[in-house]
């Protein structure tokens, strides 16, 4: 297909699957543990703390998902911010980072 | 004819997307039916921009070897440009960007699209793919702010899903090409076959569990060493070097094999190209 942009997809990952897209852009969802001015620290959907810099919105739900790049195996520069409210299914969310990385990584990158 | 070992998934929706329930007609679908028309199929933008088409005057798009008809996707709304008949818009749903279009002609609809006035608002789009100059487009009916985002893991799992579902009945339909089930037609080798992907010809009046029994036996013994619970675990996947020196073979006729079996939905890389797992549940 011609004239598709499919420049820059996000890689959907948890704590443990950020090492793998180190310099590549991400998506991700935290769990709120922290939030300072320009930094935002979070659990990952595996339990892992990460973190995401930037500019987060205010006010700032439970989850928060975060998009942008991984600059390295626990830290993301946040291009944008989305409140995912005070509930949320991590463990489905988990999941899904685990398939979309996995053989069904084609219907996503 | 029928294998009393028909995957049962088949039972429970014919096909991928949502339908008006024909879940009883799989295994007896006659040769129109056999790839019909999706009612609504959810997918990512990554789908969309590998959709093959079929037809000349009607472009007709044409997801994991099924006839698409309506779309839905869950994405961030971008760009939004009010004109006076129509408000059109990019999705972005993380795979990548399509260009929407939804035509106004009542209140309710501005109304629907006047609440979106936020860059970045995650929506839920149907809508129908078209083609417009050359660029695929889609047709919005209708767009709907998220409210659970449970939604957006939910819809991209149902993508999966039926990307699952219709792959499964296409490697099913391609194996089967001839209507006679005998023993010569099983052993001969399915690479050719399944491998081509959409038939527009083929007749799907008999299912017949997916075997094995069409592959060289050296892909069998790859697929064997992937599959063994000590493998199947190891996170990193196995090194074409280790299958090499494990199998006693050369490099090349490794990665033919990986090549052949990766084709077939059955290995996959996992940390790069070097690096392969076989797929759980064969």
């Amino acid at each position: 297909m011609q004239d598709m942009d499919i420049s820059s997809p996000a890689a959907f990952v948890n704590g443990g699957l950020l090492r793998m897209h180190v310099g590549r852009k991400v998506r991700t969802v935290l769990q709120v543990t922290r939030s300072d001015i320009g930094s935002v620290m979070g659990r990952s959907t595996d339990g892992c703390q990460l973190v995401a810099k930037g500019s987060p919105p205010v006010p700032l739900t439970s989850y928060v998902e975060v998009i942008g790049v991984a600059e390295n195996e626990n830290t993301i520069r946040a291009e944008l911010w989305t409140n995912f409210g005070d509930t949320f299914d991590a463990s489905n969310y988990d999941k899904l980072c685990q398939l979309a990385n996995g053989e069904l990584k084609h219907l996503f990158l | 004819m029928f294998s009393s070992n028909q995957f049962d998934a088949a039972s429970a929706f014919s096909r991928g997307g949502f339908m008006p329930s024909q879940s009883s007609q799989f295994a007896n679908s006659t040769p129109s039916q056999s790839r019909d028309t999706q009612g609504l199929l959810p997918v990512t933008v990554k789908q969309i921009s590998e959709a093959s088409r079929s037809g000349d005057e009607k472009p007709n798009f044409i997801i994991d070897g099924v006839h698409v008809n309506n779309v839905k996707l869950i994405g961030m709304l971008f760009n939004k440009n009010v004109r006076s008949s129509d408000v059109r818009f990019d999705l972005d749903d993380g795979t990548g960007r399509v260009e929407c279009r939804r035509w106004v002609t009542e209140s309710v609809d501005t109304r629907e699209m006047d609440a979106l006035d936020r860059e970045g608002t995650y929506v839920r789009v149907i809508g129908h793919l078209q083609s417009f100059q050359g660029k695929t487009q889609l047709n919005v009916f209708s767009v709907r702010p998220v409210v659970n985002f449970d939604e957006v893991t939910c819809h991209f799992i149902e993508c999966i899903c039926c990307h699952l579902q219709n792959s499964k009945g296409q490697l099913e339909g391609g194996a089967m090409a001839q209507p006679q089930m005998t023993d010569s037609s099983l052993s001969t080798p399915v690479r050719g076959v399944a491998s081509n992907g959409y038939q527009p010809a083929l007749t799907n009046n008999a299912s017949v569990q997916y075997t094995t029994d069409g592959f060289k036996g050296f892909d069998k013994l790859v697929l064997n060493y992937l599959q063994q619970p000590a493998n199947i675990d190891r996170e990193m996947g196995v090194h074409l070097n280790e299958l090499s020196q494990q199998l006693k073979a050369p490099i090349e006729k490794i990665k033919d094999a990986i090549e052949f079996l990766e084709r077939e939905g059955l290995v996959y890389s996992s940390i790069d190209d070097y690096h392969y797992k076989a797929v759980e549940g064969y």
